[in-house]
């Protein structure tokens, strides 16, 4: 199998940075979810470290967990058993340093672009002016100047999600946890976001944690991808992906770029038990 | 609906080739007027009584409306306790389920003996049946919240009342209106059912004379102007609505029938 090759092995060795303190520790965090009619078994003692500015990506087939794991970190779940700890305090109330954004963009009807971006400075009661600001630079930032005054449904979904991407960001939280974000979105969209979402961690050096199916996004976008079984989900491999930062679209077609994809496939498709089956896309 | 030349014109002649229809038809076979008079004999019966249908018309509106508002500040805020609160839904909800179920009209007699002959009786019953459809589309309203949104307030330790003023309350408003125009008709029908059964005023009470001394051109000429007056409110709320929901076309309507 290729994965077990020892190139392979040791391109699945994560050298942390030692002067890069540790930000998120998950350690052998189990999930369970109960009901009256059965019992789900969600994750399967998990663990893994983010450090700060990582931009580490979560694959997996659907339904493995993935979400849930997020929710977890954010402090929005309770955890069954194990520890999470953001900045070395365990996390047990819905953090408050974290950005999100959802595979639907899910903004409000009824406000305006900017009033949407504002949603999370009204809900934490944060003095306005100093983020309205904040507010249009992002909005510049992510090409929507002028679309401040419109309405949501006057928006293509691109330029949805990217309004999304402004809010989770504009009260300038050290996490940004996103679920899925662009995989709504047709391919052409999804690469120009994904560029952009770059050029923003560039610049402001968030750390990223990043739930896809898409192999290819995983790989382009990260430091780190984190590779999770079928549910119950387990980490089968800590992948550190070694391609020069900024990224480019060219390096898809580069020979390591392809190498990495094909070990996570091969990852995914022999823990699902059926050999070379197709575990999310990689369009 | 886009006002056209063709849309406006298409049915306005084919209403009038369906009264010239009706004048000779009833002419040709000598239908007496009191089983079906001609559509002359309507203009005449408006236009001679206009002040006694102007009057009782009035006493109609009054009940239709007085029994609506109160659904729907009663329903709204119902509907708001029964989403926040558990013991609410356990205990209330099941005894308005089953309230449902009685035909509203039925309660008429009852209202009687209850609030007595006049006014309020009739408001009471225009409440009744206003009130289900607002407080059922409401409840569906405020709870049809992504949860994603749900999650964005928790991690900015947004209050639970701001969630409500926030995110439920313009979240329902699609939905409450879809209520509010399904009320708004029933709360005329509500009244009239009402005066049918014990009135001495209002296009109901009306009714029942012009049926009483065989005069049919009054009865129908009745039954245009309720048409009128629901269609009047309808329209009125369809214009509050886009005015206050202008989103409410991005939501899929649910017409509620509650």
């Amino acid at each position: 199998m290729r994965d077990s090759s020892p190139a392979a092995q040791n391109d699945t060795i994560v050298t942390w940075d030692p002067r890069v303190p540790l930000l998120i520790d998950i350690q052998d965090v189990l999930k369970i979810f109960k009901s009256a009619v059965k019992t789900v078994h969600a994750l399967d003692h998990i663990s893994f470290e983010v450090h700060e500015g990582d931009f580490v990506s979560l694959v997996g087939p659907s339904g493995c967990g993935k979400s849930t794991l997020l929710k977890i970190i954010s402090g929005l779940l309770p955890a069954t058993s194990g520890k999470v700890s953001v900045n070395g305090k365990a996390v047990d109330a819905p953090l408050d340093n974290v950005g999100m954004v959802f595979q639907s963009p899910v903004l409000l009807k009824w406000k305006t672009v900017i009033g949407n971006v504002m949603l999370p400075v009204e809900f934490a009661r944060l003095e306005k002016p100093p983020y309205l600001e904040k507010a249009r630079s992002l909005l510049r930032l992510v090409g929507l100047e002028g679309f401040e005054e419109m309405y949501p449904h006057e928006l293509s979904g691109g330029m949805q999600q990217r309004v999304s991407l402004c809010r989770a960001l504009v009260t300038d939280p050290e996490i940004l946890l996103m679920d899925e974000p662009f995989g709504a979105l047709d391919a052409m969209t999804r690469d120009e976001l994904d560029l952009e979402l770059l050029r923003i961690w560039d610049g402001k050096r968030k750390t990223v944690l990043f739930v896809t199916h898409n192999i290819q996004e995983a790989v382009f976008l990260s430091d780190t991808v984190i590779v999770m079984s079928p549910r119950p989900g387990r980490v089968i491999r800590k992948l550190g992906i070694d391609l020069p930062r900024p990224r480019a679209m060219e390096m898809m077609s580069a020979g390591k770029f392809g190498e990495y994809t094909l070990q996570i496939r091969a990852m995914l498709a022999s823990s699902s038990g059926t050999p070379g089956a197709a575990v999310g896309s990689t369009t | 609906m886009k006002f056209s030349v063709k849309n406006v014109a298409e049915p306005l002649i084919f209403f009038v080739a369906l009264l010239a229809l009706w004048e000779v038809l009833v002419e040709f076979f000598r239908v007496p007027a009191f089983i079906l008079p001609p559509p002359g004999d309507l203009y005449v019966a408006f236009t001679a009584k206009f002040y006694i249908l102007y009057k009782h018309a009035m006493v109609t509106f009054i009940e239709a409306v007085g029994g609506f508002t109160l659904s729907f500040i009663l329903g709204v805020a119902f509907a708001v306790g029964v989403v926040y609160s558990r013991h609410l839904q356990n205990t209330i909800y099941p005894l308005i389920v089953i309230l449902y179920a009685m035909p509203k009209s039925a309660f008429a007699p009852l209202m009687v003996i209850w609030i007595g002959y006049g006014l309020y009786s009739k408001i009471a019953i225009a409440f009744l049946v206003a009130f289900f459809p607002i407080v059922v589309n409401t409840v569906v309203g405020l709870k049809e919240v992504e949860p994603e949104l749900l999650d964005l307030a928790r991690i900015n330790k947004g209050s639970e009342f701001d969630i409500f003023r926030k995110i439920r309350l313009p979240n329902s408003l699609p939905y409450m209106f879809a209520g509010i125009k399904v009320a708004i008709v029933l709360s005329v029908t509500g009244a009239i059912v009402a005066e049918f059964v014990a009135a001495n005023e209002g296009l109901g009470y009306l009714i029942l004379q012009a049926n009483y001394s065989l005069d049919t051109a009054l009865a129908l000429v009745i039954l245009l102007i309720l048409a009128f007056l629901s269609l009047a409110l309808f329209i009125g709320v369809e214009v509050l609505q886009r005015k206050l929901a202008p989103w409410s076309a991005e939501v899929r309507q649910i017409e509620g029938s509650f």
